[in-house]
């Protein structure tokens, strides 16, 4: 007998506040896009910067530290190490997100605070996460993204800590020196390589995919763990030309991902194209679209594609991404811990049933224009554009809350 | 005590809420015998080995195995050679997973 895990559904409302939170987020997150103009359209731009910080912390953090609370037995088939130590992670991340999104608005003293209060949730996470590998008996591929995601995190924070510190005038550091570190570690050293191991268990796991290579996948973290070292090191070294050595293995990593990603859904079994598979295929056309952005910026050094690319990263691939996995986890999570004792006994739902279908089909079609008419309008530079878009995005956020609370609630 | 086809009948009840399919449909349940004193053995496996459902699964073949009268123990063999892929399902699962 070959066994697996011995616990891989951790309680539901361990995790849900995590999910609630972060697609509460998400709407907050949107609603920024009503107050920023091209002008503030600039990498320490303060209203810029909190944006962000409450996209990914709040946010992509927060879902995808929750849904790790989750996938971690699957994907490293043990047990978590300790589970209930993700109790103490949402109040922080929630606390420190807050913080930081107020820093940068309006009070910097707030920064160093909610950055150690960040640093402190995110090291006990990681924490968990390397006792939990500590488990392992034998690495795989997966395991070892998730591992090396985890590291780049840590250098991640550790970055951000020290900039934040500067930020408030606490210690004496050029931000700029360490802003391309801690942007590259968090975004491409984390979020990227998270979501390149997971989304390789999870897409043939859902499409029923079987038969292809896993090479393209150590291929591509390989290089995009080189992408993330070389913008570190041209951060820390002033030297330009290793910067532009890791943009580009950055693309490559992201272009052999993608043709994975394509081979995975050709060879699925699984041909329905549900909420789930159009979200991520939204998700993966924004990576794409970003891409050939960031090429354009490369050949022609017009900022607002640069700035487009980075938005159809984080809105597009990351948002969709995240979102899709939504419609997949939570069924689940609430499946198991409402339905499942009753199985043999009286009949449950399948987890399709649990779906709300027109708030998410309105979230995908809101969100996904949204996304577009942002893009654009980055590139042309058109403020009343980017509040069209944000209004498409708002109602799209709010159906995307809507599932949310309709999965979550489903008897 | 029971044949092959009457413990696949009973395992038949069990449905993969995933994919809506029962785990004998799905090819996932690979041999199956019971002996006299009641002991009966299943041999199946997964589509994925990530699947976060494995343990309740198991379960839920067990229970449907011990509803059949006479059973005393149920011994499940998880295995993953050979692979599961989806050339092991019934016709009528290949068509409807398949439709787009």
């Amino acid at each position: 007998m070959f066994s697996i895990s011995q616990d891989f559904a951790p309680p539901f409302k361990l995790i849900l506040p995590f999910f609630i939170l972060g697609s509460i987020f998400y709407v907050v997150s949107v609603l920024f896009l009503f107050f920023i103009t091209n002008e503030n359209i600039v990498m320490l731009d303060t209203k810029i910067l909190s944006f962000i910080h409450i996209f990914l912390l709040g946010f992509v953090m927060m879902i995808i530290f929750g849904a790790m609370a989750q996938l971690v037995p699957v994907v490293l088939e043990v047990g978590h190490f300790g589970v209930e130590l993700f109790y103490a992670i949402w109040p922080l991340l929630f606390i420190g997100s807050l913080m930081m999104g107020m820093g940068f608005l309006a009070y910097p003293t707030l920064l160093p605070f909610g950055g150690v209060v960040v640093l402190i949730a995110i090291i006990i996470f990681i924490a968990e996460i390397f006792l939990t590998i500590r488990k392992v008996q034998k690495m795989t591929l997966v395991m070892s993204s998730v591992l090396i995601a985890n590291i780049f995190l840590l250098a991640g924070i550790i970055f951000g800590l020290l900039m934040a510190l500067g930020y408030a005038g606490m210690i004496d550091i050029d931000i700029n020196l360490l802003l391309r570190s801690h942007v590259f570690s968090v975004i491409g050293g984390y979020v990227i390589i998270t979501l390149m191991g997971l989304s390789v268990v999870l897409l043939p796991m859902f499409g029923l995919s079987h038969g292809f290579s896993m090479k393209p996948l150590k291929n591509a973290i390989i290089i995009m763990s080189l992408s993330v070292l070389f913008v570190i090191a041209s951060s820390l070294s002033g030297v330009a030309f290793f910067e532009y050595i890791g943009y580009v293995l950055a693309m490559i990593a992201l272009t052999i991902y993608f043709f994975l990603v394509k081979t995975i859904y050709s060879t699925r079994a699984r041909k329905e194209i549900d909420i789930y598979a159009k979200s991520l295929i939204f998700a993966y056309f924004s990576m794409i679209a970003s891409l050939i952005f960031g090429i354009l910026y490369l050949f022609s050094s017009y900022e607002p594609f640069l700035l487009s690319g980075a938005w159809l990263m984080f809105f597009g691939f990351f948002g969709f991404s995240i979102t899709g996995h939504m419609y997949k986890i939570v069924p689940f999570l609430v499946w198991f811990d409402k339905f499942s004792p009753l199985v043999g006994k009286q009949r449950v739902p399948m987890l399709a049933e649990m779906l709300p279908k027109k708030s998410s089909e309105a979230q995908l079609v809101f969100c996904g224009v949204g996304v577009v008419v942002i893009a654009i309008a980055i590139v042309l530079k058109d403020d009343t554009f980017i509040k069209a878009g944000a209004s498409f995005l708002l109602i799209g956020a709010l159906s995307f809350v809507r599932s949310v609370f309709y999965m979550i609630n489903y008897k | 005590m029971y044949s092959k086809d009457e413990l696949f009948l009973a395992i038949s009840t069990v449905i993969d809420p995933e994919v809506g399919f029962n785990l004998v449909e799905m090819g996932l349940i690979y041999d199956a015998s019971c002996d006299d004193e009641g002991n009966a053995y299943v041999k199946m496996t997964l589509s994925t080995k990530a699947c976060p459902m494995h343990q309740m699964i198991q379960q839920w073949v067990k229970d449907a195995i011990k509803k059949m009268a006479g059973i005393k123990e149920v011994t499940i063999d998880l295995v993953w050679e050979p692979e599961w892929n989806i050339t092991m399902a019934d016709e009528h699962v290949k068509k409807a997973l398949g439709r787009a």
